[in-house]
């Protein structure tokens, strides 16, 4: 990974501290952080924004500086840092919200993304946050957006190097890094000598460093004491680390001499409980004179009872004596200890505990090892079903266990990898903001469902052709809000993005208040290609003809969609998902598209049926019943089709044995089953010979290697170890249906 | 059939699972050892279809199995017999047999079907049997002559010479990842 | 054997901090804020605080002055980690009794020596 040359890494690296391990969590926390910000930012009311919701927004900027800064990535420390500064203001209510500083703030978000994303190794060039820093800065000071300043001036020597705040000391250090040319700012360095035999050398770089015209400052920072043979010297100097070593190697050997950043500060307060003995003020840090627990001080010596100088002590002598006092929380005295331990248990779970990060590797391969699980256990169970149950009682009940555990650990499994919907979602707010302001309409965005579950590999393949039909809607369906009041809508159209669970299929619609699709634009542009398109063609049918290539009726091409590449596609990656679309429109009024997917569970029930002699499964959750049937109740319609009486309802009939041309049988049954089975919102019979039985079955995919195969939705291995097709149930009744 | 009988085809079937397993071992260890895969000469795979004998890269041999019954899928061309299951994986049956218009296509205990690892997919093809593995030297390999064989010529890289005993053998040389990768094998989806 | 606990908001920092100090033989209790340090206290002592400033639900600031208000507490050396060095935040947590301050970003080894002073 390029880019992870950090200031930090080398001083850590000499005390043997990775920072790179921790880089991860930070990438992941700070992705979190901008979305929690994006998200606020998007939500925020200007107007009446509350406290708690800009300290909210602030506490994410800063959350993300901190690490940053920590871990040398300076360049997002330094835009957020100014986020920080704006957005302090904002907080304290020193500056009031304008939609200008919103979109600014937007704007800085994604350029955090990439700036993060090139850190992480994406490549690319590097993010040029000039303007965006100029306009925040700008801003601060209660200015317009797009001042063009420079980026961050270098601050005047010496006296500021204290009172200075640490992200300009970075962005500084990070315009004079080692080697480069660059007119100087003042550095702040540790210099650590080392390990000597004779710590007089040390002395002796102190004198060459103060011969020197200009070099800088030096001086001992160990009060003249090594410790382990290592003196330490606080450096101020202009110069780049190289110049230094050359220096300093005229003394001592060159692994003997270590150059650290001083970025960081801390200070005891003198006197403060538990301080240390004042010391060289430090401009980085600092112990407060007679506080609590300060080193070396008054009060920690008279905090003690048993006359000990160890703060530690002090403490645990403390509590010795106060055990029957009254603790932080009130509670009965002579109980405060014992009823520790129970909030301690509870309060053990930190809010970050509830989730827990797992690589995607990891549960596939976990779901994968519970498919393999469930096809021994059927094994098993069909081996079983042999024996005598009366002389194998405790086998027989250990096989039900089995089962039993089997499916709940399947269930278990499978949900792990199912995300909610609003993870889908989630981009298009910001997305049709964005896209609105561009095109000058106004657009009410509504998510219906968003805690309806699918599994994370859909995510993201639908996540594309989602995002085309909500840019169609915006683009092409809802009108500009001139356009509306002139046709007696509202200003504001309304986009509406649901998902929900129906059979065994999740359902997502796209739905909008906008034009519609006109009939007549689409038969004639059918036409104009040469398709056939009567006049009397259905509804339905005239919709799915935007699915055709290259197809589009948009008048003007935007540069946003109607280069008419859009729908086919759309069409293409849903179908090879499983699949289906569909479209519902009224023109005037506006226009829904339907996607209904397969939820893969990679394990599901199934009801095993024979069709000849050949085995083929139908999900259960598609079954609706069964029931033995004469011939004679079968009646034919048009001359083709089938249908049967159901409670005095006839349902069209399919003949699987006619639909996978099944060899006859030798011993075909008497009468035959019926099986009602019920997807896309229709029912139909199958006809098949025999139910076999039901069991969990694991499904393989068949066109890993194969190919897609009509009416078949996938394959499963059985237990004597053959392989049975899926049937796709939907497809099914679409048969039906013409 | 009888006990006799049933431990008769299965010595049978050890024996040529012996077998198989050898010629598999070699695939898997000539696949290890060679880096690229030039049809042009190297380790051949030999089998026989009805009259002829054919050569493939063993490289794209991933074993060799006896034939079992495949699970028939509807609608498919005759020579895809349907799918089996390979330890898990769920592989398509071709048979070469029906696709070249062999004259006799039977399916004996001694049928053979030869698992291909091809441009990322595993298939199995049906043949009457296995030969053995061979090296062929350049000069050993001939360019194809212009004949209007069962097999469409472009799939067809060279013929092998090759001397066992005082026979002669003809090795019809076949790019057999071209083969059942292309469209008219029909078996991945035309999308 | 040293116990100190350790209050970040941000569990990169937490990492980082619990990781420095474990290196150096420390036993680490981790905190998500002042609320979950309060709790975390509530049954057992520690040898040092080390907390973040700015966290959500109490920040270090708070979290000082509750921590003093016990007798648990009243030496314990408690560091409060600032993102600047300004005397209004320095006065502060002197105010809030804090014992000293650090500020960030901060060199995990810097980390470790200002802890030494605390604690030998």
């Amino acid at each position: 990974m390029s880019n992870m040359n950090t200031d930090n890494n080398t001083a850590s690296a000499a005390a043997g501290i990775d920072l790179t391990q921790f880089y991860q969590v930070f990438f992941e926390e700070a992705a979190e952080n901008l979305d929690s910000m994006e998200q606020q930012l998007l939500n925020i009311d200007i107007t009446s924004a509350s406290d708690e919701d800009l300290n909210s927004i602030f506490r994410c900027a800063h959350s993300v500086k901190g690490g940053a800064a920590t871990f040398g990535f300076t360049d997002v420390a330094e835009l957020t840092h100014q986020m920080e500064t704006l957005l302090d203001k904002l907080r304290r209510r020193e500056l009031q919200a304008t939609v200008a500083m919103v979109d600014v703030l937007l704007q800085a978000d994604d350029a955090l993304r990439a700036q993060l994303a090139r850190h992480q190794g994406a490549g690319g060039d590097p993010v040029d946050t000039t303007n965006l820093l100029a306009s925040i800065r700008a801003m601060q000071g209660g200015g317009v957006a797009k001042v063009a300043v420079a980026a961050t001036t270098v601050a005047p020597a010496t006296v500021a190097v204290e009172s200075r705040a640490p992200a300009e000391l970075i962005s500084d250090l990070g315009t004079s890094p080692n080697g480069d040319s660059k007119p100087a700012a003042l550095r702040v360095l540790e210099l650590r000598v080392g390990p000597l035999n004779d710590v007089k050398d040390a002395d002796n770089l102190v004198d060459l460093f103060g011969e020197i015209v200009d070099l800088g400052s030096i001086e001992p920072l160990d009060a003249g004491q090594a410790s382990d043979g290592i003196r330490r010297f606080k450096i101020v100097t202009t110069s780049c680390d190289s110049e230094l070593m050359d220096l300093f190697t005229f003394h001592v050997a060159r692994e003997q001499v270590k150059l650290l950043e001083m970025t960081a500060g801390f200070g005891f307060h003198d006197g403060a409980p538990g301080a240390p003995a004042p010391s060289e003020p430090e401009p980085t840090y600092g112990f407060f004179d007679d506080a609590p627990g300060a080193p070396g001080t008054a009060h920690a010596a008279a905090g003690k009872p048993a006359g000990s100088t160890h703060p530690a002590d002090a403490a645990t002598a403390a509590t010795a004596t106060t055990a029957s006092n009254p603790t932080l929380s009130a509670s009965a005295p002579a109980s405060a200890e014992a009823k520790g331990a129970a909030p301690a248990a509870k309060a053990a779970a930190p809010i970050e505990s509830a989730t827990l990060r797992v690589s995607i590797e990891k549960v596939d391969q976990l779901i994968h090892l519970v498919g393999e699980l469930v096809i021994t256990q059927a094994m098993l169970a069909q081996n079983s079903q042999k024996l005598d149950p009366a002389l194998y009682q405790q086998l027989a009940a250990g096989m039900a266990d089995l089962e039993r555990n089997t499916r709940d650990l399947q269930e278990s499994v499978m949900s792990i990898r199912m995300i909610p919907m609003s993870m889908v979602f989630s981009r298009f707010p910001r997305m049709l903001r964005d896209l609105a302001a561009k095109l000058s309409k106004q657009v009410n965005f509504v998510t219906v469902g968003d805690a309806t579950e699918l599994d994370k590999g859909l995510v993201e393949k639908i996540t594309d052709p989602l995002t085309h039909l909500v840019r169609n809607s915006c683009d092409h369906g809802i009108e500009t809000p001139a356009e509306r009041v002139a046709k007696g809508k509202s200003e504001t159209g309304t986009l509406t993005l649901s998902a929900s669970h129906q059979g065994g299929t999740i359902v997502i619609e796209v739905r909008d208040d906008g034009k519609g699709l006109s009939r007549d634009k689409l038969l004639s542009k059918a036409r104009e290609r040469g398709i056939d398109a009567p006049d009397s063609m259905s509804d339905t049918d005239v919709w799915s003809l935007i699915f055709a290539p290259g197809f589009s009726t948009a008048d003007v091409v935007t540069d946003v969609s109607g280069r008419g590449v859009g729908m086919d596609v759309v069409k293409k990656n849903i179908t090879a998902l499983g699949g289906t679309v569909e479209i519902d429109s009224a023109e005037g009024y506006g226009m829904s598209v339907k996607v209904r997917l397969p939820l893969t569970l990679a394990i599901m029930d199934g009801m095993s049926v024979a069709v000849g002699d050949e085995c083929y499964i139908l999900p259960l959750a598609s079954v609706v019943e069964s029931f033995q049937v004469q011939p004679g109740l079968i009646k034919t319609v048009g001359g083709t089709g089938r249908v049967v009486e159901v409670r005095s309802e006839f349902m069209p009939v399919i003949d699987l044995e006619e639909v996978f041309h099944v060899p006859k049988s030798d011993t075909p049954p008497a009468t035959r089953i019926m099986v009602v089975v019920e997807a896309d919102g229709g029912q139909v019979a199958l006809l098949v010979d025999e139910l076999l039985g039901q069991q969990q079955v694991v499904v393989k995919n068949l066109e890993a290697n194969y190919r897609r195969v009509p009416d078949v939705s996938g394959a499963t291995i059985m237990g004597d170890g053959r392989v049975a097709l899926i049937l796709d149930v939907s497809s099914l009744v679409r048969h039906s249906r013409h | 059939m009888n006990s006799n009988d049933a431990k008769h085809i299965a010595q049978q079937a050890a024996s040529h699972e012996s077998a198989h397993a050898a010629i598999s071992q070699a695939a898997q260890s000539a696949g290890r050892a060679a880096r690229s895969s030039t049809p042009a000469h190297g380790e051949f795979l030999t089998f026989r279809l009805g009259e002829e004998e054919y050569g493939i890269d063993i490289l794209k041999v991933q074993e060799i199995r006896s034939y079992e019954q495949p699970t028939r899928i509807a609608n498919a061309p005759t020579f895809i017999k349907g799918v089996v299951n390979l330890r898990g994986v769920i592989v398509p049956i071709v048979d070469l047999r029906i696709k070249l218009n062999c004259t006799s296509v039977e399916y004996t205990d001694l049928t053979v079907v030869i698992v291909l690892n091809v441009k990322g997919r595993v298939v199995g093809t049906v043949v009457d049997s296995v030969s053995d593995v061979l090296q062929l030297s350049q000069d050993a390999i001939k360019p194809a002559p212009d004949l209007s064989s069962s097999v469409d010529s472009s799939f067809i890289t060279g013929i092998g010479c090759v001397k066992s005993g005082a026979e002669q053998r003809m090795l019809i040389l076949m790019d057999i990842e071209a083969l059942m990768s292309s469209e008219e094998m029909g078996l991945i989806n035309s999308i | 054997m040293h116990t100190i606990l350790a209050v970040d908001d941000s569990a990169s920092m937490r990492q980082m901090v619990s990781f420095t100090l474990k290196s150096a033989g420390y036993t680490v209790v981790e905190a998500v804020d002042g609320q979950d340090a309060l709790e975390k206290s509530v049954s057992r002592d520690f040898d040092l605080v080390i907390t973040d400033q700015n966290m959500p639900r109490m920040d270090g600031i708070s979290l000082t002055r509750k921590l003093r208000e016990s007798p648990h507490f009243k030496n314990t050396p408690i560091l409060i980690l600032t993102t600047e060095s300004s005397d209004e935040m320095k006065q502060s947590g002197r105010s809030a009794g804090a014992t000293g301050w650090m500020v960030k970003p901060f060199d995990p080894t810097k980390l470790l020596e200002v802890i030494k002073k605390v604690t030998r």
